[in-house]
């Protein structure tokens, strides 16, 4: 292996740089994907519901304006309202504009059917003002609709065209609103607003997070390795397999989203990994052997640490390939892309690395002068080292009690699929958001689709029912339904106490005849979301006040229940539907993808250290790290989210490296003859740093994105540095106190007879003696 | 086009040719289509983008006396809606006047509403479309191509913003033969100048007695949502005698 890299050093490198900057070329050309509803398959039977009521009453996305003052029915507002309204009906890029302009008021008054503009002439008298005010309250298709019922905030809402581009319509919207003139102060919302926003985010994450947690990478690098020579071996991994990962988005046809934002901060902190062992090994090298030559160095090299550099890098690959069992299209994407760029990072690092070290010129021992970056860690490892090995038992009970303690808070865990609640408290879609669910009954909807006679009176009576029984369910805001017309056309046709009033005539005949009447006085497309052209298909829908996913369970289990025996066709979908959907979805993507990924870094380590004990043992740390993990974030109220679902599959791969570290070294300190106690000593001194230093790189790595537009990613971020902690913890402190007490066979079955007689005679030395050989053996490292 | 324009008009500056006044043009294509009497049914029928149709018959009495038009119309098909009438008083300087009588429920009503650029019976039609239009609701110019070829074509602009906003358009381009001043198509242009709405007129017939005649079938096309409406005028009758009492209000439930 020294040899071909000798040979082919130039090759090596040559082909590194070119795949790296080759494939990085294409990054430019990645689009971004803001839309939630493309991270669950096409074949999720919500989306499939979904899509088919869209199909038949149009895409229900909206945007929504927002006037708000202390009250809007003023001169002022209501122009700054009127001009608004008349500018957004204007634009090709809205389709329908619902407004306090658009709304009729349908009356029956001394034998006449009046139908009016709610808002004519703006009020100027109290008089006027308080009459407005009042037709507002009485009107069921403005109160609360289009004018919140405490006066305080005014809507305008409007579906889009999808035939025009929706960045044009939105920027249109945006100087319509900007030039307005009026007192109300204006916030939009909607998902074409949070659509635009993530865009923005996305792009803004992408350009600030990625050259940060290059900094922070290199800083890091730089405090713990030292010399300028030792970081850019590792760094330069790190550059050309994120470029390369990076660019495999477009060339596979795939699309930026919040989730495969997470891949170049990924490979930035995991690509070095195996970098900062060899890197680290070479220093070990060449400070502690006397000359070596470039063969014999990277023999050294080579010989030493091939094998757990691979394996810790294929039991990293399979962790994050844990995520091609999850159920978000994303995240079997990010799953794709870390998994080749962490496998070209591995290669890189067991080639282009040594092949770039062949370049250094060799040293005497004397020639060296490394000022030691890791002293401090070693003293750390030192520490660590003698708790361990003074009391094992107590740090084993310890470590499995806090364990425990912390997941007890599994049961408080809950799963967030609210996109909204991507961004933080002061953005504009979250205040836009709480405005609209508290005054304005939601921007959450649930669509019920009736496939039949709408206009047999049997079917207008059920849908009826069940639009009244929706209004009074919990967490419902507004329901708007076909029946509710019919209710108000009747209104309109009778006298208050009269027979029909505010009822669904008993004839289809009469409701034919009511539709036609509308059809004359109203505006056709006022009900077109809410019965086809055919009325063969009627259309509920609903909006969420409380858009919480054990809510929408319960009120789509509600709707089965009553429509069980409906006289028509009933299919229900909606963008909420399909989030409590994405919810379930997460939590089985969650559960599969975690078995996937311990399933295979199990039979790994069986393989590794040939035995299934020997799987188990390593997997203790994983565990660990995944019960305090999800205790963690149920104790802290954080929620399992699209990016935080990640968490698992990236702390499997990752966290099982820093045990294959060490349990690979203390088993080769054994088969040198040492004792355990000093086989152990003697890995803290020496792969313990290491090992703390990679845990290091990739915690700072990952702390990038506390600087994220998206709480989702800032709250992966945090849970990445607990999980990967804790995983290090174990590592470090358990595994170590685990090998001490039990002294597994498996970590022995490959010493010679020799050796384990040995152990069996080893008289174990005390802690002060440790602390005395370790000291010295940290000086002959460091000298 | 808009070097030909350009042409167009150099060459009418240069010959010093004089075109006529286009509300000229507009009143005179107007007042052939305004007819005294008629008796007619009417088939409206909707076409969905996606090829679904809706057929409405109906029979239609109409009649203009000193600038008032008067219609009753009666619902023929479908069957759920056979016999719901309107009456419909289309008056010159006041708000027009509409009831509606539905014989499922036995309930005559009055309408009152102030929207002419709504739908016409959810057709692609507006009820603008349907009546005779104020023509000083519009300032009203030539095209640069006017009366090049073998039309007048001449653009109607409402005169102010409420205006456009109760014709529900921004402008409007409407075809006349030259020689006959018979209205070809008319072309509706949004407010941010889009061509978004056309009518043609696929055939018309004289009116016995007069220069004017009738529109027995138009095709209104909405390019921005695919959908289209057709009128077809069958059984025309423009001399028929129709009594003064035929548009009374109780006439309706008859």
């Amino acid at each position: 292996m020294a040899g071909f890299i000798l040979k082919y050093r130039w090759v090596i490198i040559s082909v590194s740089i070119m795949l790296g900057a080759g494939f990085g070329l294409f990054i430019p050309s990645a689009e971004t994907d803001p839309e939630i509803r493309n991270y669950i398959p096409r074949s999720m039977a919500s989306r499939v519901t979904t899509d088919s009521i869209e199909q038949q009453f149009g895409v229900q996305d909206m945007i929504v304006v927002l006037f708000t003052d202390s009250s809007v029915i003023t001169g002022p507002d209501l122009g700054q309202i009127k001009d608004a309204d008349r500018a957004f009906k204007r634009l090709e890029g809205l389709e329908t504009v619902n407004s306090l302009y658009t709304a009729r008021d349908i009356r029956g008054e001394e034998g006449m059917m009046i139908v009016d503009p709610l808002v004519g002439k703006i009020p100027e008298t109290a008089d006027e003002i308080a009459k407005l005010k009042e037709n507002i309250l009485s009107n069921q298709f403005a109160r609360d609709i289009v004018i919140s019922s405490d006066f305080t905030t005014a809507a305008i809402t409007g579906t889009v065209n999808p035939g025009v581009s929706e960045s044009i319509t939105l920027g249109k919207i945006d100087s319509i609103i900007a030039s307005s003139d009026g007192d109300a102060e204006t916030l939009t919302g909607g998902l074409p607003y949070i659509r635009r926003y993530i865009i923005k985010d996305v792009n803004r994450d992408a350009v600030v997070l990625v050259p940060l947690a290059l900094v922070i990478m290199l800083t890091l690098l730089k405090v713990t390795l030292g010399d300028w020579r030792s970081v850019l071996m590792p760094f330069s991994v790190v550059v050309l397999s994120t470029a390369l990962s990076m660019g495999l988005i477009p060339l596979f046809g795939w699309k930026i989203s919040i989730i495969s934002l997470l891949v170049p901060i990924i490979m930035i902190s995991v690509a070095n990994n195996y970098g900062i062992y060899l890197v680290t090994r070479y220093q070990e090298l060449t400070a502690s052997e006397t000359y070596l030559n470039k063969s014999e160095i990277l023999h050294g090299l080579i010989g030493s640490l091939n094998m757990p550099i691979l394996f810790s890098g294929l039991t990293t690959v399979a962790g994050i390939l844990g995520l091609l069992a999850h159920s978000i299209i994303p995240a079997r994407q990010l799953g794709v892309l870390a998994a080749i760029g962490i496998s070209l990072a591995l290669a890189m690092s067991l080639l282009f690395i040594p092949a770039m070290i062949s370049f250094i010129k060799p040293t005497r021992k004397a020639n060296v002068v490394h000022k030691d970056p890791g002293a401090f860690l070693l003293r750390i490892t030192g520490g660590i080292s003698r708790i361990v090995i003074r009391w094992p038992d107590r740090v084993l009970t310890v470590s499995v009690a806090l364990t425990l303690l912390i997941s007890i808070g599994i049961s408080f865990l809950r799963t967030e699929t609210n996109q909204e609640n991507y961004f933080p408290h002061k953005h504009p879609v979250r205040k836009a958001s709480e405005i609209i669910n508290s005054k304005f009954g939601g921007s959450q909807t649930i669509s019920i689709m009736i496939r039949g006679e709408i206009k047999d009176p049997g079917v207008m009576k059920a849908i009826d029912d069940l639009t009244l029984h929706l209004k009074a369910a919990e967490g419902v805001g507004t329901v708007f339904s076909i029946s509710d017309v019919v209710r108000e056309m009747s209104k309109a046709l009778y006298e208050p106490g009269e027979p029909g009033y505010d009822m669904i005539p008993a004839s289809g005949e009469a409701i034919a005849q009511m539709f036609e009447l509308y059809n004359m006085s109203g505006d056709p497309d006022d009900f077109k979301q809410l019965m086809n052209f055919e009325n063969t298909a009627a259309h509920i829908l609903v909006r969420l006040s409380k858009p919480e996913n054990d809510i929408i369970r319960s009120l789509e289990a509600d709707i089965g229940r009553i429509t069980a025996d409906f006289p028509a066709g009933v299919t229900v979908g909606g963008y909420a539907i399909i989030m409590a959907d994405f919810a379930q979805k997460i939590i089985r993507g969650q559960l599969t993808s975690l078995l996937f990924a311990l399933l295979t870094v199990f039979i790994l380590l069986s393989i590794i250290f040939r035995s299934v004990k020997g799987g188990l043992t390593g997997s203790i740390p994983l565990a660990a790290s995944i019960l305090i993990q999800f205790g963690f974030m149920g104790l802290a109220g954080i929620a399992v989210d699209a990016a935080t679902a990640l968490l698992s599959s990236i702390m499997i791969g990752v966290g099982v490296d820093f045990t294959i570290q060490y349990m690979w070294r203390y088993n080769a300190e054994l088969r040198k003859g040492l004792s355990h106690r000093e086989a152990i000593q003697k890995t803290y001194a020496t792969t313990g740093r290491s090992i703390i230093i990679n845990a290091l790189s990739v915690m700072a790595g990952f702390s990038a994105t506390f600087f994220s537009g998206f709480l989702s990613i800032r709250f992966f971020g945090y849970m990445v540095l607990l999980s990967i902690g804790s995983c290090l913890l174990f590592a470090i402190i358990f595994i170590p106190a685990f090998l001490l007490k039990f002294k597994p066979a498996f970590i022995e079955a490959d010493l010679s007879r020799k050796i384990i007689k040995m152990r069996r005679n080893e008289k174990d030395v005390n802690t002060g003696s440790i602390g005395t050989h370790l000291h010295g053996s940290h000086g002959s490292t460091t000298a | 086009m808009l070097i030909l324009a350009v042409l167009v008009l150099t060459f009418t500056a240069v010959t010093g040719q004089q075109q006529p006044d286009p509300v000229q043009i507009m009143e005179k294509g107007r007042d052939l289509t305004m007819i005294a009497s008629l008796k007619s049914t009417m088939t409206l029928t909707i076409y969905e983008k996606n090829g679904a149709t809706r057929v409405r018959t109906i029979s239609m009495v109409s009649k203009t006396t000193g600038g008032t038009e008067k219609r009753l119309v009666r619902f023929v098909e479908p069957a759920d809606v056979r016999g719901t009438a309107m009456l419909i008083v289309d008056n010159e300087d006041t708000q027009d006047e509409m009831w509606i009588y539905l014989p499922a429920l036995k309930k005559t009503r009055r309408i009152v509403s102030t929207e002419k650029g709504k739908s016409f019976m959810s057709s692609e039609f507006s009820n603008a479309d349907m009546t005779t239009a104020t023509l000083s609701d519009f300032r009203i110019s030539h095209m640069p191509l006017s009366g090049t070829g073998d039309s007048w074509i001449i653009e109607s602009k409402p005169v102010t913003e409420e205006k456009a906003e109760e014709y529900g358009y921004g402008w409007k381009v409407t075809y006349l033969g030259k020689k006959d001043l018979k209205i070809i198509k008319m072309e509706y242009y949004n407010y941010e100048n889009t061509l978004y709405r056309t009518i043609e007129i696929l055939s018309s017939r004289p009116v016995v007695g007069s220069d004017g005649y009738i529109m027995t079938e138009m095709v209104a096309t909405n390019l921005l949502n695919g959908r289209s409406s057709r009128i077809v005028y069958n059984d025309v009758n423009t001399t028929a005698k129709i009594p003064e009492n035929t548009f009374e209000v109780g006439n309706l439930s008859r």
